[in-house]
């Protein structure tokens, strides 16, 4: 492991695969699981084209690399907490395609059965401990799952993943405060695509990297990794989760990203320069790492098959969440408390 | 029996429940080392050491978001919001995601924690220390709110709060940390969703809530002795789940209702009640439910003024002996 | 012209209107019978007291409201009436000669049921009228309805089981309800001192014999000892004047005239205390028919506010009934009260010349209930002995005309 976690951004040089660190099986691992958020998430855009998607959506269009490249490095015991813009880091725990579909659609079939919508994708099962849609409120609630492990002696690792704007709200300085004092295992990862919600981060924080910059304040190393490459992305997280689990204590991680899309469906994100997003398009870390496991010199058959088992896969859970009812009508006064009721009074 | 003080009775109810289940652990600002700022804490960081017992730094949004994190995640923790007027400053919390939780996942996550605060005024520390806000946390679904009265129901709520795999919000009362009261020996369990009939009478029925009960008794038997109007003193303790039954049941009784309570005058927890009586016992009502409380304005720092404000018992017996006839 | 709610009685503060004999529109011609009035005196007929249209009737049957409330509005011919707006006023009430009348400071209707007055009102088939209401401003309570039912259903309500088993409960109507009110009152108002005289009846027992007969024919009733005793009374009080008084704070009211109530009972259902007026003027006839004249109008229900106004003393007959003694309640604001109690043939000591004769003589005891703030019991006693003297020495057989 390397030793070293402070990088900048850098364009990754071809590496040897053999003599790698991350190696072919997990590599094949990162590109499947960017894969398949790749084509939920185009899923998820067609079907708002289709208006069967209602309210409002966030997608990660963009983003699959940091979802990818936590997700395989974190253990199935990990706990994992994200925000609105959260499908991918649900898919990448390996929740159910047709949950998540399904969830989006309001259907019976949903992670949630419709009670939660895109906004609130959870699946306990696989460490998916809630996706928040107030800015900041999971960090401290990260913090506490982080706390609890260390507590029980369970050597499990709270991640925690943000947005750029985040790093502004007070609950996220109270949460980095906390689990530094308490040298929690908790990795916080800020997602910085740049963009608050429709204005440039910049121009509202006081510093340049709005993640990284902050760590000092915190006793903590910043650390920078170019969010659009999974490997990059995975040496990160392996050595963040690894800190943690060995009771050193959190990590602020800034990966340096870009959504495709505006900043939820009523968005099409006409306030960023053209040029930018033409730039961070050839970027796009999907067909990049297809192009680079190729150059490590694995068979376009290997990976077509597996784009192949994921395309099948995402049909067949769109086809099973677009066939299933809508949430059934008796869930609507279920599970306020643990005994399955809401009643107030008696 | 023993006789203890409310603030003792807090850290008993506390260390009773750590004592038995060591899943429950403790944090809060000041609650460790200095036993708590208002003493009720006194004495658990020596019996359950600082891993159970922990000091905070002044984040209440960290505090509770912690205690979230860690109930879901299988421990059962008692965070304490030292003033309930500071459950303003980490309300996100207590509102959009622990009430929430559970509904928004259909059960995947929980919540098994307790929010212990010190609620109310009387103690001349101004309109941002002083504050009954059990209203608040009455009007958000998914929280049970408890409010004792007395050293006994401390203790016991306090373990039933704990035990309960909802989330509680405890409202303890700075005015009623001094006050003795009976305690049971030995483990004392409580149940939540309970009113308590402390004093039964034919004309009228008095509902309460934490430091306006003593009040509401003391003002009953100065109805007695000075008017012969017999008085039922109703002790709500619980607002979620609220005990409608004995509630409506002994207002049927007397057919007059009249609540006691510290919440400025909207939206007070009376006027949800009041809101019932009118529709399931209207036609039970000898006379109109009346609600007796702080009027509807911040709490005044200077003596007189906020004896003024809160409703005492001279107030409660001149409303009384006006209304109900 | 305004009708107002009429004083019947000085200590009455209000009636309760029982029956409208007009309604509204109809003409009315003064003295015509207009309406009835209940009050724990008597229940008494009004007069219109000018002709007119009646353009207003402001209470209904069955509500009671305090003396001087507006009960109505007759429009005489040529007279402009203007549609009252607001609530009407109450008159003041009419004054007393003692100012003892029970103060109020509402002369409005009672406040409106509660849902549950109505609800129990409703399945019990009752009206508000039927039901005394206790609370403030005689609110109807629940407690009062409760009470109503209990006593129609001979079933206790709720909490009320008798401890006694089986029993009729009998709610109080209005009189028994105020003549409860006043007896408990007097009692508590005056300490009540007894004591009594037995009278030898024999030389208005001969009046009687001889005169009876005649008299019967002559005036339509039977001469009975009563009017004797009343002239005794009148002719006593003459010589203690301080028996026929009232007390006002801390004086001695002592009246000029003798005002004398003469206790009636109605057949069971009530006590009522007509008064004749300066009874001290009377002789016996005149007494006897005036206390005819009274009874037949008691028994009538036609007697006027007048009639119990201003009473100064009261007798109470119950002799009629053949008891030994009874210990009367003062009828406030007096301060004394006679009973005159059977009558019967006693073996008697007389004395004659030639010693001590025991003879049969119709004997019976006169008691005097006295209130002591007025007076003491050697002057009682000696009004008593007076009254015994009177009936016992006089020459009855001049009374008579």
């Amino acid at each position: 492991m390397s030793g070293d976690l402070a990088a900048d951004v850098a364009s990754t040089a071809t590496n040897d695969l053999a003599n790698d660190d991350i190696g072919e099986e997990t590599r094949l691992a990162l590109f499947r699981s960017q894969f398949e958020i790749r084509q939920v998430e185009q899923k998820a855009y067609d079907l708002f084209l289709r208006n069967l998607i209602k309210g409002t959506s966030h997608l990660a269009l963009g983003q699959e690399a940091v979802g990818a490249g936590f997700g395989v490095a974190m253990r199935a015991d990990d706990y994992s907490f994200c925000t609105y813009r959260g499908h991918h880091h649900t898919l990448a725990r390996g929740a159910s395609m047709t949950g998540v579909l399904g969830e989006l659609m309001g259907r019976d079939c949903g992670l949630l059965r419709g009670k939660g919508g895109s906004m609130h994708l959870t699946s306990a099962e696989h460490g998916v401990m809630g996706s928040y849609a107030i800015i900041g409120a999971h960090l401290p609630i990260a913090a506490g799952a982080a706390w609890s492990a260390q507590y029980r002696g369970t050597d499990q690792v709270s991640v925690c993943f943000f947005g750029d704007g985040t790093t502004n709200i007070g609950a996220f300085h109270e949460a980095l405060n906390l689990a530094s004092v308490w040298k929690l295992p908790v990795v916080f990862v800020c997602e910085n695509n740049l963009y608050m919600e429709y204005t440039p981060i910049g121009d509202v924080t006081a510093v340049e990297h709005p993640a990284a910059d902050r760590a000092g304040g915190y006793g903590l190393d910043p650390i920078i990794v170019d969010g659009n490459d999974p490997d990059a992305v995975y040496r990160t997280a392996q050595a963040a989760i690894a800190r943690a689990r060995a009771g050193d204590g959190p990590s602020l991680i800034e990966c340096k990203t870009y959504r495709h899309s505006g900043h939820s469906r009523a968005d099409p994100g006409a306030y960023r320069p053209k040029e930018e997003v033409e730039a961070w398009l050839k970027r796009d870390p999907v067909p990049m790492y297809r192009r680079r496991l190729s150059d490590f010199g694995i068979a376009d058959a290997v990976l077509s098959t597996i784009q192949d088992e994921v395309n099948k896969a995402v049909e067949a859970a769109l086809q099973t969440a677009m066939t299933s009812p809508p949430s059934a009508t008796d869930l609507l006064e279920i599970n306020v408390w643990a005994d399955g009721g809401a009643s107030w009074r008696n | 029996m023993a006789e203890l003080t409310y603030r003792e009775a807090v850290a008993a109810g506390i260390a009773q429940e750590m004592a038995r289940d060591d899943r429950v652990v403790f944090l809060g600002e000041d609650v460790a080392a200095a036993g708590g700022v208002f003493k009720a804490t006194v004495g658990l960081l020596d019996q359950f050491g600082p891993l159970r017992v922990r000091d905070t730094p002044i984040s209440e949004q960290a505090i509770l978001g912690a205690a979230m994190g860690a109930a879901m995640t299988g421990l059962r923790p008692i965070a304490e919001i030292m003033f309930s007027d500071f459950l303003a400053v980490c309300w996100d919390m207590v509102a959009n995601q622990i009430a929430k939780s559970r509904y928004m996942t259909n059960g995947q996550l929980e919540c098994p924690l307790v929010i212990r605060t010190a609620n109310g005024g009387g103690s001349r520390f101004g309109a941002q220390h002083s504050q009954s806000v059990e209203n608040w946390a009455m009007a958000v679904p998914g929280i049970k709110v408890v409010a004792p009265s007395n050293a006994a129901d401390v203790k016991g709520l306090l373990a039933a709060a704990v035990r309960d795999p909802d989330p509680v919000l405890f409202f303890e009362h700075k005015l009623l940390y001094p006050t003795k009261g009976e305690v049971p020996d030995g483990e004392h369990v409580d149940e939540l969703g309970t009113a308590r009939v402390l004093r039964r009478g034919d004309d009228v029925t008095i509902l309460a809530l934490a430091a306006m009960v003593p009040r509401a008794l003391s003002a009953a038997e100065r109805l007695k002795d000075e008017d012969g109007v017999s008085a039922t003193v109703v002790d709500v303790r619980s607002l979620v789940p609220l005990d409608t039954q004995t509630i409506l049941a002994e207002v049927s009784r007397t057919g007059r209702a009249v609540t006691v309570e510290e919440n400025p005058r909207l939206c007070g927890w009376g006027a949800e009640i009041a809101s019932l009586i009118a529709d399931e016992l209207f036609y039970d009502l000898d006379g109109p439910v009346v609600r007796i409380t702080t009027p509807h304005i911040p709490l005044p720092s200077a003596d007189h003024l906020e004896d003024l404000a809160m409703p005492s018992i001279d107030r409660i017996v001149a409303t009384i002996r006006a209304r109900v006839d | 012209m305004d009708i107002v709610m009429p004083q019947l009685g000085e200590t009455v503060a209000e009636g309760t209107l029982t029956v409208w004999h007009k309604k509204l529109g109809d003409w009315v011609e003064a003295n015509e019978l207009l309406f009835e009035v209940s009050t724990d005196k008597v229940d008494t007929e009004i007069p219109a007291p000018a002709s007119g249209t009646l353009v207003e009737v402001l209470v209904d049957e069955g509500v009671t409201v305090d003396v001087g409330t507006r009960l109505a509005v007759i429009q005489a011919d040529g007279e402009e009436w203007i549609a009252p707006s607001g609530r009407t006023e109450a008159a003041p009430p009419l004054s007393a000669p003692a100012s003892r009348a029970v103060a109020r400071d509402q002369s409005a209707p009672p406040p409106p049921l509660s849902p549950v007055v109505g609800r129990l009102l409703a399945e019990h088939g009752l009206a508000a009228a039927d039901i005394a209401g206790t609370g403030a401003g005689r609110r109807i309570k629940r407690k009062d309805v409760h009470a109503h039912i209990a006593g129609l259903t001979n079933t206790p309500v709720e909490h009320g089981v008798s401890p006694f088993g089986d029993c009729s409960v009998i709610p109080f109507n209005m009189v028994r309800k105020r003549t409860a009110d006043h007896m408990v009152r007097s009692k508590a108002t005056s300490p009540h001192v007894l004591q009594a005289v037995e009278v030898d009846f024999h030389r208005i027992a001969e009046i009687r014999r001889s005169h009876g007969t005649v008299w019967k024919g002559r005036e339509g009733f039977a001469l009975t000892y009563l009017p004797f005793i009343a002239f005794a009374v009148c002719r006593a009080l003459g010589y203690f004047p301080h028996v026929n008084a009232s007390i006002e704070g801390e004086s001695l009211i002592v009246w000029k005239s003798v005002h004398l109530g003469i206790a009636v009972d109605l057949d069971f259902t009530g006590l009522v205390a007509p008064v004749i007026r300066s009874a001290q003027e009377k002789s016996v006839a005149g007494l006897a028919r005036d206390i005819a004249d009274l009874a037949a109008r008691a028994r009538a229900k036609n007697l006027s506010p007048d009639d119990f106004a201003g009473g100064t003393y009261t007798i109470s007959n119950s002799g009629v009934f053949g008891t030994l003694i009874t210990a009367p309640i003062i009828n406030q604001p007096q301060v004394a009260i006679l009973s005159t109690d059977g009558i019967r043939k006693r073996p008697v000591v007389v004395e004659a010349d030639d010693g001590e004769t025991i003879i049969a003589r119709p004997v019976g005891v006169i008691a005097q209930s006295f209130d002591h703030r007025a007076i003491d019991g050697a002057y009682s006693a000696a009004f008593l002995n007076r009254i015994r003297e009177i009936i016992e020495e006089s020459d009855w057989d001049q009374s008579l005309d």
